[in-house]
């Protein structure tokens, strides 16, 4: 699958402020670039941490018809675990515009969710989230693309995407709910 | 829509250096130079305007604790980052494990911590 047109939305308060300095979005445009050198690939201005907010950016980015649009960032459980912690609303957002998805949810052992990660297409375009750790996103990023370029289905490259995040943490093994 | 559920078994604690001024943090430097000081895997889950908080992977959090001084000083390193006189750490306990025999298929709730302290 080629693509040609690609999104990457930034999310979050200390990204938007410029507490921390985006390094994940130079990493995706890097990669897609790598594998799409004819594309067209634009970074957004990052979203704040609001799930109205983040719905509506992406809905306003779809009505261009991209092949891909990467949310990244606001992926954990974040505030919903800890109050000193950033809000993670991407999932929460993605679940809300899409129709269809399939998703993983990594859980530490201790019952929090460490990330969620969504796909799905609607319309021409596919919808994907990485996490905010620079390698975790790169790594997410990178089992998106070899899945695409293999042929796999959203759900094999969700599952692809999940690995390739789970196996950064060290000395773990996964275990299906 | 169909969603799978991965559980990570790592062991981490939550590392907090606070009293920073943070302004244009590259967030994967000051990883690779916590990482290197304690040789395990770091990665930054939150930062605001004058604090950094960390997972650290499969290291004894007294340990962490022992050296206060050294790890403040790789942080002093990294782009972004100002210590100040109020700069100190604090290193949580390593995460507690929760009975994964008594987790429910399905959600029941949408709020994830309440559904494992429920079972």
């Amino acid at each position: 699958m080629v693509m040609n047109l690609i999104f990457i939305l930034p999310t979050g308060d200390e990204i938007h402020q410029g507490i921390v300095r985006d390094i994940d979005s130079p990493e995706i445009i890097s990669q897609s670039l790598a594998a799409f050198p004819q594309a067209e690939v634009t970074r957004i201005p990052p979203v704040l941490d609001v799930e109205q907010t983040i719905v509506e950016k992406i809905k306003d980015l779809a009505r261009r018809q991209p092949d891909l649009i990467v949310l990244i960032g606001g992926s954990g459980g974040g505030h919903r675990f800890s109050k000193s912690l950033g809000k993670d609303f991407t999932h929460t957002a993605m679940e809300r515009y899409l129709d269809e998805h399939f998703s993983h949810e990594i859980y530490g052992k201790n019952g929090h969710m460490w990330c969620k990660l969504i796909i799905g297409k609607k319309g021409p375009t596919i919808f994907i989230n990485v996490p905010g750790p620079y390698v975790e996103a790169k790594s997410a990023y990178e089992a998106f693309l070899k899945g695409l370029a293999s042929g796999l289905d959203l759900k094999e490259i969700n599952h692809a995407m999940a690995e390739a995040v789970l196996s950064l943490y060290p000395s773990q093994a996964s275990l299906p709910l | 829509m169909e969603n799978q559920y991965i559980i990570a078994h790592a062991d981490k604690s939550v590392l907090k250096i606070s009293g920073l001024e943070i302004k244009g943090l590259n967030t994967a430097q000051i990883e690779e130079l916590l990482a290197a000081r304690m040789k395990t895997a770091v990665r930054v889950i939150g930062v605001t305007g004058d604090a950094i908080e960390m997972d650290v992977y499969n290291i004894d959090p007294e340990q962490i604790r022992r050296d206060e001084r050294g790890l403040i000083e790789a942080v002093s390193l990294a782009e972004g980052i100002r210590l100040t006189d109020l700069t100190k750490m604090v290193c949580g306990e390593k995460i507690v494990d929760v009975d994964f025999d008594s987790i429910p298929d399905q959600p029941l709730s949408a709020c994830a911590r309440e559904r494992w302290i429920k079972w």
